[in-house]
């Protein structure tokens, strides 16, 4: 007994829009990146719930792929923040505004 | 060629895997000496392997590897990689600018205490440049898009106890994470349309009609592309992060990361979402349209007002994102696809020299440490005539004056722009060159013109930096009469994706 695939969307759509939100209105770049990876992983509910409409395994795989270089993402995310920690005192993102246009 | 039937196929990747190798080399080495930096060692490796990868490249490019003539493009891995002459063609743009960038960085990173791991991030990150250009299936492609990303926000940060280099670095990652995941967000609504992510499959589920998840698909992958080709108004990172960066990684960024992006929006836009086919859903040659004459005026408008030499680059960047889009948005069909496609590569290829010489200029003057705003330049062609004519020729060039390659790219655009029958856009295209002209003429003024503060003293002359320039600078008036050499690999190459 499976769901209907049209709630796996809806689900990866809230999620992806939970993400987004999160990136609007969060300060610290932790939430930033956790708010990333929320969207990241509406990507991959997609693409496994669909991978197994579709009877093959490309979405899976990619899905995979995707986990794989959000990890790596973050990754470099951590250190970049770890720097900007170091530099800025913070880690907030509004604080970084030495720059302007 | 003949000697082509003996190379098996995987060698067509040769490019990538030069540049990959080196990278790992670049490992090696650092493992061996962890607390001497050697100097000459890093950066002889480095340029080693990015004059391979060029090598292949334009070998590859010339010998008609996976062209029409020679069996049409040669595919690997069950179709998820392509090599054709527009991979080649961008793999020569990615691995040249790879040379002059690791050329520059030799005296650019003198005191720097992590030069093994810069010079192996940019060339990791120039690999998945090269990739980028040779993916045929959005896996392949958005792997390739992020190996060249992460290792180019960890080189705009590479400056530690920099703010500046910090804060591009942050903004860059930012921004970039974002749009990463909207691009895979928008794969996974291809995905869920058409079931397959190989390029061809996708382009054969089509024909099945576009509905609108895959409607929303496209335009999410329409803005995680014009997040890596700075396109406003995705473009909010670059300034940011060309400006804080390193001199030589603005240029590598500013210039083949650039490339990298327009090649894989090339091939996904005219190749896997036909305008004919997906029209009615999603208009993209009217969006490009909009987007490239918004990009062009923004920020043309928004370095005029910029004291910052760098700063003002770097809008000048976006701006030139403006121009290349020409070579999509004049897809109308009443112009010759191949044609127009083909401006857009070869303005890519000749903005590739200038661009990248204009910023290693900046790296110049950054190791000089003369500061970084329209007057400290005062005067400078008194201590530095050579670097500053370099200098002159790239800003000339870049605004289109017949003196470098920009000037036939710029008109080549205009030609296409005027056959596909797009005023507006040739009308934007030439205002805005006007405009450009103005704010380069700045900087030429402050350099030659105005008299030295007297404390401007110049007491070195870089090697490295200056064979970095003096090649920019040689390829960009080189590409003057050889223009149409360099128009004619673009025009085969462009033929073989244009359906």
């Amino acid at each position: 007994m499976t769901a209907p695939l049209e709630w796996y969307l809806v689900l990866s759509a809230g999620v992806f829009c939970a993400g987004l939100f999160g990136v609007l209105v969060r300060q610290s770049a932790l939430h930033f990146v956790m708010a990333v990876e929320l969207m990241l992983n509406a990507a991959n509910i997609n693409l496994v719930a669909f991978s197994l409409e579709h009877g093959n395994l490309t979405g899976q795989v990619f899905a995979l792929f995707g986990i794989a270089l959000a990890a790596a993402e973050v990754a470099i995310g951590i250190g970049i923040i770890l720097v900007l920690n170091r530099n800025f005192d913070d880690i907030d993102v509004t604080e970084a505004v030495t720059m302007r246009w | 060629m003949t000697d082509f039937g003996t190379l098996p196929d995987w060698a067509a990747l040769g490019p990538a895997l030069a540049l990959g190798f080196t990278a790992l080399a670049l490992f090696v080495a650092d493992m061996v000496y962890p607390k001497r930096p050697q100097r000459e060692l890093f950066a002889g490796i480095s340029v080693t392997g990015g004059l391979a990868g060029l090598a292949l490249s334009v070998w590859y490019l010339v010998a008609g590897t996976g062209q029409a003539e020679s069996g049409g493009a040669i595919q690997l891995f069950e179709g998820t990689l392509v090599v054709d002459g527009m991979s080649l063609f961008f793999a020569t743009i990615v691995t040249s600018v790879v040379v002059l960038v690791t050329l520059a960085s030799y005296d650019y990173l003198v005191d720097h205490p992590h030069q093994a791991e810069i010079y192996s991030l940019t060339l990791l990150a120039a690999t998945g440049m090269v990739m980028v250009g040779m993916s045929n299936s959005f896996v392949t492609a958005f792997i390739a898009i992020e190996l060249s990303s992460l290792p180019s926000y960890a080189l705009v940060a590479s400056l530690k106890e920099n703010r500046g280099s910090i804060e591009g670095g942050l903004k860059y990652f930012l921004i970039g994470a974002l749009s990463s995941a909207i691009l895979a967000y928008g794969i996974s609504l291809v995905y869920v349309s058409t079931g397959s992510l190989q390029f061809g499959a996708v382009t054969e589920a089509l024909s099945g009609g576009v509905g609108g998840i895959l409607g929303l698909g496209i335009v999410m992958i329409l803005a995680g592309f014009g997040f890596k080709i700075a396109a406003v108004p995705f473009h909010f990172w670059a300034p940011e992060a060309y400006e804080g960066a390193p001199g030589p990684v603005s240029a590598f960024i500013s210039s083949a990361s650039k490339a990298a992006g327009f090649v894989i929006l090339f091939r996904v836009f005219v190749d896997v979402f036909p305008y004919e086919v997906v029209e009615g859903t999603v208009d993209w040659v009217m969006a490009f349209q909009a987007i490239a004459i918004v990009t062009m005026t923004v920020a043309n408008f928004a370095a005029l007002r910029q004291e910052k030499v760098k700063r003002m680059l770097a809008y000048s960047s976006v701006g030139h994102a403006g121009y290349v889009l020409i070579a999509v948005a004049a897809l109308t069909g009443e112009a010759s696809g191949a044609f127009v496609l083909g401006s857009g590569m070869v303005h890519l290829m000749v903005y590739a020299f200038m661009n990248t010489g204009a910023f290693l200029f900046i790296a110049l003057a950054e190791h000089w440490g003369i500061g970084r705003r329209i007057e400290d330049f005062n005067g400078l062609a008194t201590q530095a005539p050579f670097a500053c004519g370099a200098m002159t020729l790239f800003l000339l060039s870049l605004a289109g004056l017949p003196i470098g390659g920009g000037f036939f790219s710029k008109l080549y655009l205009l030609i296409a722009s005027v056959r596909a029958d797009v005023a507006l856009l040739a009308v934007a295209l030439v205002l805005n060159s006007v405009v450009s002209l103005f704010y380069y003429t700045r900087v030429i003024k402050a350099m030659w013109v105005e008299d030295p503060s007297d404390d401007l003293e110049i007491e070195s002359q870089p090697v490295g930096l200056y064979t970095a320039l003096a090649l920019a600078a040689l390829v960009t008036v080189l590409l003057l009469p050889g223009f149409g050499i360099a128009v004619e690999f673009a025009n085969t190459a462009a033929k073989l994706v244009v359906p």
